[in-house]
């Protein structure tokens, strides 16, 4: 295990030097940089700019100035936010990103097992059917869509949220709704299918036939089993709901990560956008890490390695 | 481990995380409301009044500091600010500024001439690289000390600044030596090789600028001597302290709006103790920034929210009636209308198009929405360094077959005006030109006459404009509109902002959409943008007598015949059509009814310390009164 976790984590710095190195040059061979503006800058003021931010060296040069500092963890000054440094601007935002994916996440496990259930006990009903439709139309529609369709439902039409902004639980509801809902329908489908196959299988049929009440068969002997494939669809889940809060936070307003990644990909902030492509890297390698070691927890068949 | 104490701990885990995460969450929601909120586009880059450009920036700085003077909110003429009164010679080249006693930073120390001494110094300094600079250069000589080493000649007196040990706080001036420049030694053409022979005290010697850390590392080469920069000497610069109270600007040509520019936020006042104390970006933190407007910075929450807070030391604070404010920061614009409409905000800068036109059809008319039209234009630049639209005919036979009726009454929603000119209306003594509107006619017969009868070997030429669905839509018009009158087939392209910034800066492009709001009331903030040196003329165009019109308005001192010299400019322009107006912009604001103090003007700019709300009287705000577009 502690050899493994080693191996993981040599990995981890090699892949962090590889995206470092790929962010680095194609953000510099994207045309246009930060300080281009709507209004072109004096061709002085601009030479002074860029030598302030050592633009003026070679890229071999700043290539090397960035990899160094970013190995001390120094991830610089945000070009666009020129009064925090890209630590500050990480500090206030992850954890409203995290606050925000956890709930997402909580959405999304909370409907889908509920929805896989009953959908799996009352198979072939119209119930069982209207939910599989609600969870494949939730696959198919992006998270900005059912934003779009929530905001109508629940801000205007039934004013019960706030249209946007942070600082209080009822703002964190829709955002939080819309970032897990299409997870919660691919659990449903999930939890449906492997509830089906526990469901058809023999200790079940025992459990059953030794007097087992309806429910205590399908909570404690059929969702044990059912929920291994849950398991390996949280790792896909969270990365999928760390990046897809890029979209929800913007039209939220939300101030997390997110937003911060939007907009200083489009400013051409090379630090900060380095700063949380860093981020997100290490983020979504550590997920993947904690879902391989939870297999060899929950399912002794698997080895490490 | 057994499976139920497996779940156990998994549970645990998940019930401490959502625990921790809304402890967090209703601990932030003990946040009391703001008097009044509104929506300021994107996150401001700075506080710092020197380094910033932008509208959401000037907002913020203009609550937070206060310059000699500032801007009437509904006429914009310049009004007493931190001077009570101003002295102007004759010769409309000396400005005596007499500052008010009553005027405190939020230390309590009083604003003296010394702290607009020191701004205006750091505002033009090498050092701090300010985007605006040139806003500035027109006071003596500031250009050449903005230029640092590429301003000074010969014979010049200078500033020798030496070097500050590496640890020292990045706000410090190292100490100033001053001599006058007897030489520039340059091996080759890069900058560090160069070395300034200057004379001391009769004597000469020989600097060589370098940054801290060379200089603390290494030991100068024999006869030489390590320096930060060697700059004009700044006391050449027509600023100069009079006494505490009193400073005298001198300008290199009469320049009519350099009162309105010394109410521009980046020639604001800096506190240069908080400055020193602090360094840079720290200084600029609220728990350490120093100010001296109207409002006081309270917190920020990046990407979030600005609280302001009324000063308590203000000179003029009795007369500022909201006591906190939130700028709030949505960069998705329906977001914005949401929450408007939602009451979370009560003024959002602008309303998107497509809700705009469905909100200005509705009976009774709204309340809160009056467009107005301000200084700025949207235009097509044209390439006339490519081939076809070099050709003067090309370029007319484009413009007249235009339909700008169509654009603006089919697809924008806000009320715009279809340009004929370049400068928009609404410069007091400035009579807007005109280049010919419509006639297909006249149109077709030009391009036949340029050799492409009926747009025959009419090259494909193609529209450039940054990805935004309003200018998508009217580049297909416009695409359209020139088939249909013309027979050429144009495409469009588009761009994300940033690259299509540089594709337009280094010209490529044939036809390239554009907008440009004024900086101040007057056409030379437009005019000057196609001289043939100016950066933002990205067409290639160029004329002797253009050029010349524009320089003489600089010197010349009598406000008609300035004005005329513009007109006549500005008929060059249209004659010769290097870019293609196409409509005038109007402000998209939505303010609501309680709103006071809120005026629609030529620059769409409304300083927060005129606001106040009303909830009882129940009359008319200013914003609905002002005349707006039918």
């Amino acid at each position: 295990m502690i050899a493994f976790c080693f191996k993981r984590l040599l990995w981890m710095l090699l892949t962090l030097w590889i995206v470092f190195t790929v962010s680095f040059f194609l953000m510099r061979a994207v045309p246009g940089g930060p300080f281009d503006s709507e209004r072109v800058l004096e061709p002085e003021i601009e030479r002074l700019l860029q030598k302030r931010y050592n633009l003026d060296k070679s890229l071999a040069e700043q290539y090397w100035i960035e990899l160094s500092n970013f190995s001390r963890g120094d991830f610089g000054h945000s070009f666009k936010l020129t009064d925090y440094s890209v630590n500050e601007v990480i500090a206030q935002g992850l954890p409203i990103s995290i606050t925000l994916g956890t709930f997402a996440l909580v959405f999304a496990l909370v409907l889908g097992l509920f929805a896989g259930i009953i959908s799996a006990v009352y198979r072939g009903t119209w119930g069982d059917f209207m939910l599989m439709l609600v969870a494949t139309i939730g696959v198919a529609l992006p998270n900005f869509v059912v934003a779009g369709i929530c905001i109508i439902l629940f801000v205007f039409m039934i004013p019960i949220f706030p249209a946007a902004g942070w600082g209080n639980f009822s703002q964190l509801v829709l955002p939080a709704f819309c970032l897990g809902a299409p997870y919660a329908a691919y659990v449903a489908r999930i939890v449906r299918t492997s509830m089906l196959d526990v469901l058809s299988q023999d200790h079940i049929r025992t459990a059953r036939a030794k007097g087992v009440g309806p429910v205590r068969v399908v909570i404690v002997h059929a969702l044990r089993g059912a929920l291994l494939p849950v398991v390996s669809f949280l790792g896909p889940a969270v990365a999928g709901i760390l990046t897809g809060s890029l979209v929800v936070e913007q039209v939220f307003a939300i101030p997390g990560m997110g937003s911060h990644f939007v907009q200083a990909a489009i400013a051409r902030d090379y630090t900060l956008a380095m700063g949380l492509v860093m981020l997100y890297t290490v983020l979504l390698y550590s997920m993947n890490w904690l879902v391989d070691l939870s297999y060899a927890v929950l399912d002794p068949r698997v080895k490490l390695n | 481990m057994p499976a139920n104490s497996r779940h156990l701990i998994g549970s645990f885990i998940l019930l401490a995380l959502l625990a921790g995460v809304t402890k967090a969450l209703f601990f932030n929601s003990s946040l009391p409301p703001a008097d009044f909120t509104f929506v300021n586009e994107s996150e401001i880059k700075s506080l710092d009044p020197a380094i910033v450009t932008g509208s959401p920036e000037n907002r913020i700085i203009n609550a937070v500091f206060e310059g000699l003077t500032k801007l009437h909110p509904e006429t914009l003429k310049p009004i007493p600010g931190l001077a009570k009164s101003w002295d102007i010679s004759d010769d409309l080249l000396t400005y005596t500024f007499h500052m008010r006693e009553e005027a405190r930073w939020t230390d309590g120390s009083p604003v003296v001439a010394t702290d607009i001494h020191y701004s205006m110094r750091r505002f033009l300094g090498p050092r701090t690289a300010a985007e605006y600079a040139y806003q500035a250069w027109y006071i003596k000589n500031a250009h050449n000390y903005s230029l640092g080493a590429k301003g000074i000649r010969a014979g010049d007196p200078v500033e020798v600044e030496l070097n500050l040990p590496v640890d020292a706080i990045n706000t410090w001036r190292g100490e100033i030596v001053h001599a006058k420049l007897l030489a520039v030694e340059q091996k080759s053409e890069s900058d560090d090789q160069r070395v300034f022979v200057v004379e001391i005290d009769g004597k000469p010697v020989r600097y060589r600028p370098v940054d801290d850390e060379h200089a603390a590392e290494n030991k100068p080469p024999a006869n030489t001597r390590w320096c930060r920069q060697v700059l004009l000497d700044f006391r050449e610069v027509g600023i100069e302290v009079i006494d505490p109270l009193t400073l005298r600007i001198t300008l290199e040509n009469p320049t009519p709006y350099f009162l309105n520019l010394m109410g521009f936020y980046p020639l604001f006042p800096v506190n240069q103790k908080c400055i020193e104390t602090f360094g840079s970006p720290q200084w600029a933190k609220p728990e350490n920034i120093v100010t001296n407007g109207p409002f006081n910075v309270e917190f920020r929450r990046i990407r979030d929210r600005i609280r302001l807070r009324k000063s308590g030391t203000y000179w003029n604070r009795d007369t500022i009636r909201l006591n906190v404010i939130d700028a709030l920061s949505v960069d998705a614009v329906t977001t914005s209308l949401n929450m408007y409409m939602t009451d979370t905000a009560d003024w959002v800068t602008e309303a998107p198009g497509p809700a705009l036109r469905i909100l200005r059809q509705q009976q009774p008319p709204r309340n809160d929405l009056n467009p107005a039209p301000f200084l700025s234009t949207y235009f097509y630049l044209l390439n006339t360094a490519r081939k076809p639209l070099d050709d003067i005919r090309v370029r007319r036979a484009l413009s007249l077959a235009l339909d700008r009726k169509e654009i603006t009454s089919k697809i924008l929603a806000a009320g715009e005006v279809p340009a004929l000119g370049f400068v928009p209306p609404g410069i007091t003594g400035y009579e807007s030109q005109q280049t010919a509107g419509y006639d297909p006619e006249e149109a077709r017969r030009l391009l036949a006459e340029a050799g492409y009868p009926e747009g025959k070997g009419f090259p494909r030429l193609d529209i450039l404009y940054n990805t935004h669905e309003m200018h998508q839509t009217i580049a297909e018009v416009i695409r359209k509109q020139w088939q249909r009158e013309l027979g050429i087939s144009i495409s469009t392209r588009n761009e994300e902002w940033a690259t299509y910034l540089a594709s337009q800066r280094q010209m490529k492009y044939n036809i390239s959409r554009r907008g440009w709001v004024g900086d101040y009331a007057d056409p030379n903030t437009f005019l000057d943008m196609f001289v043939t040196d100016s950066e933002q003329n990205s067409t290639g165009w160029s004329n002797a007598e253009y050029d010349r019109l524009i320089a003489a308005t600089g010197k010349e001192a009598n406000p008609a015949v300035r004005m005329q010299l513009f007109q006549q400019a500005e008929k060059i322009l249209l004659d010769e059509l290097p870019i293609l107006p196409i409509y005038f912009y109007t402000s998209k604001n939505m303010v609501k009814p309680y709103v006071r103090g809120f005026y629609n003007n030529v620059q769409d700019f409304h300083p927060l310390w005129a606001i106040w709300i009303d909830r009882e009287s129940g009359e008319t705000n200013e914003f609905m009164r002002t005349k707006g577009q039918p």
